[in-house]
């Protein structure tokens, strides 16, 4: 049966309310490292960022979605024909990796033989084999086309032939080799299909039991899982784990009863107790589930927003027991910091703008091992940050206000 | 347990040992290249990434198109608020889609520690708030100028520093072209000259000269074009970097500064030049800048350093994404600093750029850079020729 766990407003109050020190509650809290990655050199720019990821180095892993999202005419004009600007800029290789200090230590991405390349990346994962997992999120078509993905990120002039739309997940190997394709770009099928996706936006792996779990996207409306190595189907599930289905719900309203379908899953991530947590983003909500499919529980985010939603991405603290749960919410700007037990949001980090430490369309995070925050920026945030984990302290105020 | 080195550990260590030595080797003559680039003394700067503080209210700014500093070391700027997107300006819709952000209003005035201390723009009574503002600056007199360079902006507007409407000079869509004496043609750029009381009036995207006016009535005074000659309106076509240097400014005119010593530079954008001038507009001297930079040009923006002699010229190259430091006497271009990217010291469109009394340098970005930056003085120092991205670690 589905339960909706209300989001505690009490433990946002008590630290407001004079709590003796002892008792007051106490979030993870951070600091923006505004020199974090390094420069990236050559003249190199991200274009919006899709998908981050750390892997079992501590190296930080981003896609972006390249030239493609970068003005061509003010913004590369080195990568232009003639060149119009004399030094800069170019856009950066699609998949870049960074060391802990931040430096560049490898790149690649873009077509190859044997595989294809998106249209327009989404997420990014990186497994204990060290293999690197990118969803083929797509792009919407041009303006007055059907389709119902992000804002446009300047794609698509409408005189050219639309390429087929991304309908498949890539594994590389660190080094950019290509491994394995699920699904294949124009072969798109329903939330019910077994072999065919529709715009997967994010990746996650159980190695254990060496399954591929997939966000099911920007298009269907489920969670779809396969074997990582030959990318067989196994099982996939909607909104409550129970059968998806594709018919029009229409926009989300907050007042609405919670929508029996998810709206636009853009992430699935396993804890190490083996729950599955699902961004249900235009629903404004996170779904947990185990990994069979069963529904668990719920929590909404930021429950007022409307448009692209609250809950785009999430991650685990790093601690042992995964206390807390990292949300990007590239529309009110922050990430919410949530008690992975009571799914109550207990503080959050960030607010709107292009300083550090604030963001436009942040829409990935991750973790390091030291429990270090990385976030990346989609739309015209364009950028990698980190946030140095200061320990456990007092919680910032999660929500201001609520848009009415 | 005691380990034996077997033949084959042993092989292994002497290849480490090998590259190591040739990981040495590689150190030390990158640190012999390293010394060995070329420096010039020229000024230094450390971008402060912490300057200006967040502003209030979830305000986000749009394209950020003029910077000035008054005479207390406030930096005004002006942006244009309605840039803001949907997307971005998601609490200013109806009904709200997030709780952040909103537009801010569009002038807004910071103290030196970067907080947020006056703010007001937009439209009014009495006066026709440019559809597209464009360049700000504060005079002696505390009065903050505005010019537009939408195609209907044909007009100056001056408020006080509270922003109470004082004086418009010229009028939307009424335009002469670039030798009309009572209108302006998408005003770029003002500055005023306190002992002449003269403004001059980079004009601009639509006229291709340079006005000098009275700046109490706006009477006009005296206006040229490129190389201290009559202007001309014809459509010259594209910039061609092969082509001799064109006779006349292209659109825009982007900016018309005066020195300490009398001299007028004027930033002739898309023919990657300034050119420089007596007050009486007789031409003295132009420097090329970045000559293979095609549309939008290279020399966007100027300020003078801080020193009585103004020993330098600081450019503003929104299309390259750097800004030149160059010798004022020689024009030559000693060093540069900045680069693209959406981290502090690196640029988006980096479009205006001033100074205050302490030689620290404020730039603003337009198109989706949207920031206001200080970069710090730090004093006159050996630096690279490219200084890339200038972070004080």
């Amino acid at each position: 049966m589905a339960r909706t766990v209300s989001i505690s407003i009490a433990v946002v109050c008590a630290a407001f309310l004079g709590v003796p020190a002892a008792q007051a509650p106490q979030a993870p809290t951070f600091e923006v490292d505004p020199f974090w990655p390094k420069p990236l050199g050559n003249h190199w720019l991200f274009g919006s960022i899709t998908g981050v990821a750390v892997d079992a180095r501590n190296h930080l892993w981003v896609v972006h979605r390249g030239a493609a999202s970068l003005n061509a005419r003010t913004e590369i004009g080195l990568a232009a024909s003639p060149a119009t600007a004399e030094t800069c800029c170019l856009p950066a290789p699609y998949v870049l990796q960074f060391d802990s200090v931040g430096k560049v230590v490898s790149h690649w991405g873009g077509p190859g033989l044997g595989y294809d390349w998106p249209q327009s990346p989404g997420g990014l994962t990186v497994d204990a084999k060290g293999n690197v997992w990118i969803a083929a999120a797509g792009a919407d078509p041009a303006p007055g086309g059907r389709g119902r993905g992000a804002p446009s990120t300047g794609l698509g002039s409408g005189t050219e032939t639309a390429p087929p739309t991304d309908a498949h997940v890539l594994k590389f190997a660190s080094d950019g080799r290509f491994l394995l394709q699920i699904g294949k770009p124009g072969k798109v099928e329903g939330s019910d299909g077994t072999s065919g996706l529709h715009r997967p936006t994010a990746v996650d792996l159980d190695a254990a039991a060496g399954e591929v779990y997939v966000a099911d996207g920007i298009v269907n409306r489920r969670v779809v899982v396969f074997d990582a190595e030959s990318g067989a189907y196994k099982r996939h599930w909607g909104a409550y784990g129970s059968k998806p289905d594709d018919a029009d719900i229409g926009p989300y309203d907050p007042a609405a009863p919670a929508a029996k379908q998810f709206r636009v899953p853009s992430c699935v991530k396993l804890s190490k107790d083996g729950l599955v947590y699902v961004c249900d983003r235009r629903n404004d909500r996170i779904q947990v589930f185990r990994k069979d499919g069963t529904f668990v529980k719920e929590a909404f985010i930021a429950k007022a927003t409307r448009g692209e939603g609250s809950a785009w991405s999430v991650a685990f603290s790093a601690d042992p027991q995964q206390r807390f749960l990292y949300v990007a919410d590239g529309s009110n700007q922050k990430i919410w910091i949530v008690d992975r037990q009571t799914l109550a949001t207990v503080s959050s980090v960030g607010a709107g703008g292009r300083g550090p430490g604030q963001f436009y369309g942040v829409g990935s995070v991750a973790v390091d091992g030291s429990g270090n925050l990385y976030t990346g920026e989609t739309y015209e945030g364009k950028r990698l940050q980190k946030f140095s984990f200061k320990g456990m302290g007092r919680p910032s105020p999660p929500v201001s206000k609520e848009p009415r | 347990m005691t380990t034996v080195p077997t033949r084959r550990t042993l092989v292994i260590g002497a290849a480490f040992a090998a590259a190591i030595g040739l990981l040495a080797v590689a150190e030390r003559l990158l640190v012999r290249e390293a010394s060995a680039q070329p420096t010039v003394q020229a000024p230094r700067f450390a971008v402060d990434p912490f300057w200006p503080k967040p502003l209030p209210n979830g305000w986000v700014l749009g394209m950020t198109i003029g910077v000035g500093v008054d005479s207390n070391d406030h930096v005004w700027i002006v942006h244009r608020a309605d840039t803001v997107g949907a997307v971005e300006g998601a609490a200013d819709q109806i009904p709200p889609t997030a709780t952040c952000c909103r537009k801010a209003p569009p002038v807004l005035e910071f103290d030196p520690a970067g907080n947020l201390v006056g703010h007001w723009g937009g439209a009014g009574e009495g006066y026709e708030w440019p559809l597209s503002n464009h360049g700000i600056f504060v005079d002696l007199k505390d009065n903050v100028w505005i010019g537009g360079n939408d195609a209907k902006d044909a007009h100056i507007l001056k408020f006080t520093k509270q922003g109470k409407f004082l004086m418009q000079f010229g009028h939307q869509g009424k335009t002469g072209g670039s030798n009309d004496t009572t209108t302006f043609g998408r005003v770029a750029k003002i500055y005023v000259d306190p002992k002449a009381n003269e403004a001059y009036i980079a004009d601009g995207y639509g006229n291709k000269r340079v006005v000098v006016i009275d700046a109490d009535t706006g009477k006009f005074k005296r206006f040229w074009g490129a190389y201290g000659a009559k202007p001309d309106d014809t459509n010259l076509g594209p910039y061609d970097p092969a082509a001799p240097p064109a006779k006349q400014f292209r659109t825009p005119v982007h900016c018309a500064d005066l020195s300490n010593d009398g001299l007028v530079y004027v930033c002739d954008r898309p023919n990657d030049r300034i050119q420089v001038f007596k007050a009486d507009g007789t031409f003295v001297k132009e420097a090329i800048i970045a000559p293979k930079t095609l549309g939008d040009g290279s020399t966007w923006d100027v300020a003078f350093s801080k020193d009585p002699q103004q020993k330098y010229l600081y450019v503003a190259d929104g299309k390259n994404e750097k800004v030149y430091v160059l010798d004022r006497q020689s024009m030559e271009v000693l060093t540069s600093f900045g680069d693209g990217g959406r981290q502090p010291g690196q640029f988006f469109a980096v479009h205006s750029i001033a100074t205050d009394s302490k030689g620290n340098i404020y730039t603003t970005e337009t198109y989706e850079g949207r920031r206001l930056q200080k970069f710090v003085f730090r004093g006159v120092g050996p630096v690279p020729r490219d200084q890339g991205t200038v972070w004080a670690r």
